[in-house]
């Protein structure tokens, strides 16, 4: 019986010791000892930027491969920034903020026409073409629209006022089509971002949208995008473009466009990686006179917008 | 206390209080050790989770400050965390760096605490880091915000543990409570059980006692709700356990149940009516079981007292019968062992030699008889025990009283195994009969000398009288004196002759006799006129104490007054002179009439009593009797179906009145003669 009981305070004196049980040692700080504190301002570099059609998240993804890889192939500081909006990306570009422009053709001939933006060079998408198109998608579900014109008296989601393939192309489209700004129910903008316009279709908030050739593919591991039908595709117009300012130098430009240029997708493993990120296959030379399609266009645009 | 004394303190509590004490003992013990365990698990739940959730808010910080971080937004960057901050009051503080260190957002107003910068700076460092600040205890977290393979920058948070610590406080009272609850239900439920268990302990003991008490009527099991014939429906009222309310159908033999296994040896093995309905109705725990037996037993054993009581009266009337017969009966009986001692001695025994019967037992042979005798009954019982002959004798020796004769039978006794346990010997006192044996002898030595005095007496008879016809005829011829003094002579003898023939012949029964109504008192009063005269002259007075009412007898008066005469005679001749003479005559109911006649005389001896019947036995001098008058008063009073016989020294109620005015008085005898009444015929 005694022994019992010995075992009994036993095992209640370890479970109070593992019920008492500390092992942790605090560090002492002093919340009080407080001081003014100032950021450091960055090192000075060649600002890049990726015209926001995605988050900056994505954006970032997209291109910090390519940025390290410019910054190294050239020996020059480059550094992404990340504008907000389209605007902002304009904004930037003309207060000198941005040193290389990765945008539309649309926004390149704006930044051309306003600050003197000259093309580098024009990126190759993933089917090998340098040029890019615009869709129409509507939901797969959605009988009522099944060609152009039945988009008349929708509601059209689009990428933003500046957007080539989400919005300024479909528009020509539509113009060749008939379609007026006043022929829809209603027109959207996402805000710049392809991803919002085609989660507006495939939620059903809008009837149809329009968004850059390939985009559906960003969102095809979030979203079933078999319920997303293409209604169409617009005409071919020269792709992104990359610009410098005019205040860059010559020298770090054509270091860079030769760097761009450089980019061997189909027998070097590393590019291929750096241009896989950033969603295109690799680089053909451009300058101005690409863009005079676009021109055309935005003239149309303006029309359009009268 | 000392190991024993706590010891015997245990062992004294009572059972309810052991099992009371000890369930709360453990409850205490486990519910303590388990309630600390618990919270201590819990705490550190808490403290995890709270770590968790610090973890969480920052790596969530972390994530939605990326955007703003990339676009250098310090107005988004301050907004985020102003507004994490604001929206959980535990956190103290938060703030950004990017990867160089700068702080590029913070909650802070009036500076920055530098001192934090200085800790918890690698991310990689086990997450959070406990700081001990001004506001308490701090958790430190710092989460990097990660873009692919590129580190951005650094959120730190500040989680206040105060709140974690109020919640594990609550959480180790709520676990208290919970455990003093537990433990306070346990211990209720202790008490109940210990209350349930000892009750029926305790029944069980009060019960026992009972049984110890001898009330054998106690029932300890629980009276069953319904009984095997309810359950299973059946109306077979042969089968023993139909109608049994107190034993469980189960343990009983024999019975009818379908359900049970035919030819079950062992009423307890009920592993046949495990599955029955009626065992899963009415089977309870151990304590049930064991109160059930009990009560098994206590009919059975009660079923064997009542048989061991019966058997036992049995025994106890056999006892008294054997004892009443061993006390009653007048023989000895007596059983020895094999080494003699003596095991029983019957009462008649006991008696005969002074030995209380108590005693007797373990006594030998040389504790009660002479050292010869005992030494001849040794010899002689270990001879039957050597031999198992038994013996049977007959032994005389004298006594106070008399000559006594026993007739003594010794047989072996044996056992059940055949061997010889000791020896039991039974003797009878046969001294009367030996008596009677002796007076049987005696009447057919009389009836034998009747005879011959009869045969000899007929024969004598004729000549006799011839003899005394021709002595008659020659008187009445012959003048001369002288020759007819002889005749005389010759005449007076042969008449002599003629009398004793005369006497032979009553004896003998050989003699006429008359049959007619006689009246005793008459017949009794004739004599006595005939010989008071003669007797008064010696000085003897006659006493006659007649009894008016006797009723006359059918005989001849003349025989019995001859009887009376030779009474009356030889109780004179019995006085000599001077003394009484008393004369009863008496009758009772069964029609005996009774007729004493006793004197004052000098008495005969005892030796001579058995011989006074005795043809020519006589104590007279010679001359004065011929020995036949008794002899012819016996035949004469057996010719009348009665008896005759003396007595003497006479009882003093023969006596009464035969004060003697002067003369003798000696012990005196008295012959009494009984005779019938009224009789029919006389032989």
């Amino acid at each position: 019986m005694l022994k019992f009981l010995n075992i009994l305070c036993a095992f209640l004196f370890a479970a109070l010791l593992a019920a008492c049980g500390e092992d942790e040692h605090p560090i002492k700080v002093s919340l009080g000892n407080r001081e003014e504190i100032t950021v450091k301002a960055p090192q000075p570099a060649y600002t890049y930027a990726y015209l926001p059609q995605y988050s900056h998240t994505e954006s970032f993804n997209r291109h910090q491969l390519l940025v390290a890889y410019l910054a190294e192939e050239t020996g020059l500081p480059i550094r992404q920034v990340f504008p907000d909006t389209f605007a902002q990306h304009i904004s930037m570009f003309g207060q000198g903020k941005i040193d290389i422009s990765f945008s539309n053709p649309f926004v390149y001939v704006d930044l051309a026409n306003r600050f003197g933006a000259k093309a580098m060079a024009r990126i190759v998408e993933k089917d090998g073409r340098a040029e890019f198109r615009g869709q129409i998608i509507a939901r797969r579900d959605n009988e009522a629209i099944q060609s152009v014109e039945d988009c008349r008296g929708k509601s059209w989601v689009a990428v933003d006022p500046s957007s080539a393939g989400g919005y300024l192309f479909p528009l020509a489209l539509f113009d060749d089509h008939g379609l007026t700004l006043r022929d829809f129910k209603e027109v959207v903008f996402s805000g710049g971002r392809q991803e919002n316009v085609i989660l507006g279709v495939y939620t059903g908030l809008h009837d149809f949208g329009t968004i850059r050739e390939g985009a559906l593919k960003v969102v095809e591991n979030k979203i079933d995008i078999n319920q997303i039908r293409i209604i169409t595709t617009t005409r071919p117009y020269p792709g992104w473009v990359y610009a410098y300012s005019p205040r860059l130098a010559q020298s770090s430009v054509d270091k860079i466009r030769a760097a761009m240029l450089k980019l061997d997708y189909a027998h070097n493993p590393r590019h291929r990686a750096i241009l896989d990120a950033a969603y295109f296959i690799g680089f053909v030379p451009s300058d101005d006179r690409d863009f005079d399609p676009i021109r055309e266009l935005t003239w149309k645009v303006e029309r359009e917008s009268e | 206390m000392s190991k024993y004394s706590l010891k015997g303190l245990l062992h004294s509590l009572r059972f309810r209080t052991k099992i009371t004490v000890g369930v709360a003992l453990m409850l205490i013990f486990s519910g303590l050790s388990i309630g600390l365990l618990l919270s201590a698990m819990s705490s550190r739940a808490l403290l995890d989770a709270g770590k968790e959730r610090g973890m969480a808010l920052t790596a969530g910080l972390a994530f939605r400050l990326v955007e703003p971080l990339l676009a250098m937004d310090f107005l988004r960057m301050k907004n985020l965390i102003d507004n994490n901050y604001d929206q959980y009051d535990d956190l103290l503080y938060i703030f950004l760096t990017d990867t160089n260190g700068n702080v590029l957002a913070h909650i802070f107003s009036g500076g920055f605490p530098t001192d934090l910068l200085k800790v918890n700076q690698d991310s990689r460092q086990p997450q959070p880091l406990l700081l001990s600040t001004e506001k308490g205890a701090v958790y430190d977290f710092n989460v990097d915000i990660i873009l692919g393979p590129r580190k951005l920058g650094s959120v730190r948070l500040g989680l206040a543990r105060a709140k974690m610590e109020k919640q594990i406080q609550q959480q180790r009272l709520i676990s208290l409570i919970c455990t003093l609850g537990v433990v306070s239900l346990g211990i209720v439920l202790a008490l109940w059980f210990g209350r349930t268990v000892t009750l029926r302990l305790n029944r069980l003991r009060e019960s026992a006692e009972e049984i110890v008490k001898g009330n054998l009527d106690v029932q300890i099991g629980i009276p069953l709700e319904r009984n095997c014939w309810d359950i299973m429906k059946c109306d077979n009222r042969d089968c023993p356990a139909y109608g049994d309310r107190r034993r469980r159908c189960w343990y009983l033999a024999g019975t009818m149940c379908p359900q049970h296994s035919e030819g079950m040896a062992d009423s307890l093995n009920v592993k046949s009516c495990q599955d029955c309905p009626v065992f899963r109705c009415n089977s309870g725990d151990e304590i049930q079981d064991l109160a059930e037996v009990l009560d098994i037993m206590e009919v059975t054993v009660k079923r064997h007292i009542e048989e061991v009581t019966e058997r036992g009266k049995t025994i106890a009337r056999h006892q008294g019968l054997l004892k009443t017969i061993m006390n009653v009966t007048p023989d000895f009986i007596t059983l020895q062992d094999k080494t003699l001692a003596y095991r029983f001695a019957s009462k008649a025994f006991c008696d005969y030699f002074g030995i209380d019967e108590e005693e007797m037992v373990g006594k030998t042979d040389f504790d009660i008889f002479s050292e010869r005798q005992a030494q001849l009954n040794f010899h002689e019982d270990k001879q039957i025990l050597l031999s198992g002959r038994s013996l049977a004798k007959e032994i005389t020796f004298r006594r106070p009283d008399g000559q006594r004769w026993l007739h003594i039978v010794k047989v072996p006794v044996y056992d059940q195994d055949g061997g010889i346990m000791g020896l039991l010997l039974t003797a009878r006192d046969i001294s009367v009969l030996k008596t009677i044996q002796e007076q049987l002898v005696q009447a057919q030595k009389m009836e034998d000398l009747g005879r011959l005095a009869g045969g000899v007496a007929h024969e004598i008879n004729t000549p006799l009288g011839i003899i005394l016809g021709y002595t008659q005829l020659l008187m009445d011829d012959i003048t001369d004196q002288e020759l007819l003094g002889n005749l005389q002579v010759v005449e007076k003898q042969a008449k002599i002759c003629r009398k004793i023939v005369a006497d032979l012949l009553g004896f003998s029964r050989s003699s006429q006799s008359v049959r007619e109504t006689v009246d005793l008192n008459e017949s009794l009063r004739e004599v006595v006129q005939l010989v008071e005269h003669a007797i008064s002259l010696k000085g003897i007075n006659i006493v006659q104490q007649l009894d008016p009412t006797v009723p006359p007898l059918s005989g001849d008066k003349e025989r019995l007054k001859q009887v009376w005469l030779n009474l009356l005679n030889n109780g004179a001749d019995a006085i000599g002179q001077d003394g009484n003479i008393v004369m009863r005559s008496c009758w009772n109911k069964s029609g005996l009439i009774e007729v004493s006649v006793a004197d004052t005389g000098e008495g005969v001896s005892p030796e001579h009593l058995d011989k006074l019947f005795d043809p020519f036995f006589t104590t007279k001098q010679v001359g004065k009797g011929t020995g036949l008058g008794l002899s012819v008063s016996f035949g004469i009073i057996k010719e009348h179906d009665g008896t005759i016989s003396a007595q003497s020294p006479a009882p003093a109620k023969y006596l009464a009145d035969a004060a003697s005015p002067g003369g003798s008085s000696g012990p005196g005898t008295v012959f009494v003669v009984r005779l019938p009444a009224e009789k029919k015929s006389i032989k």
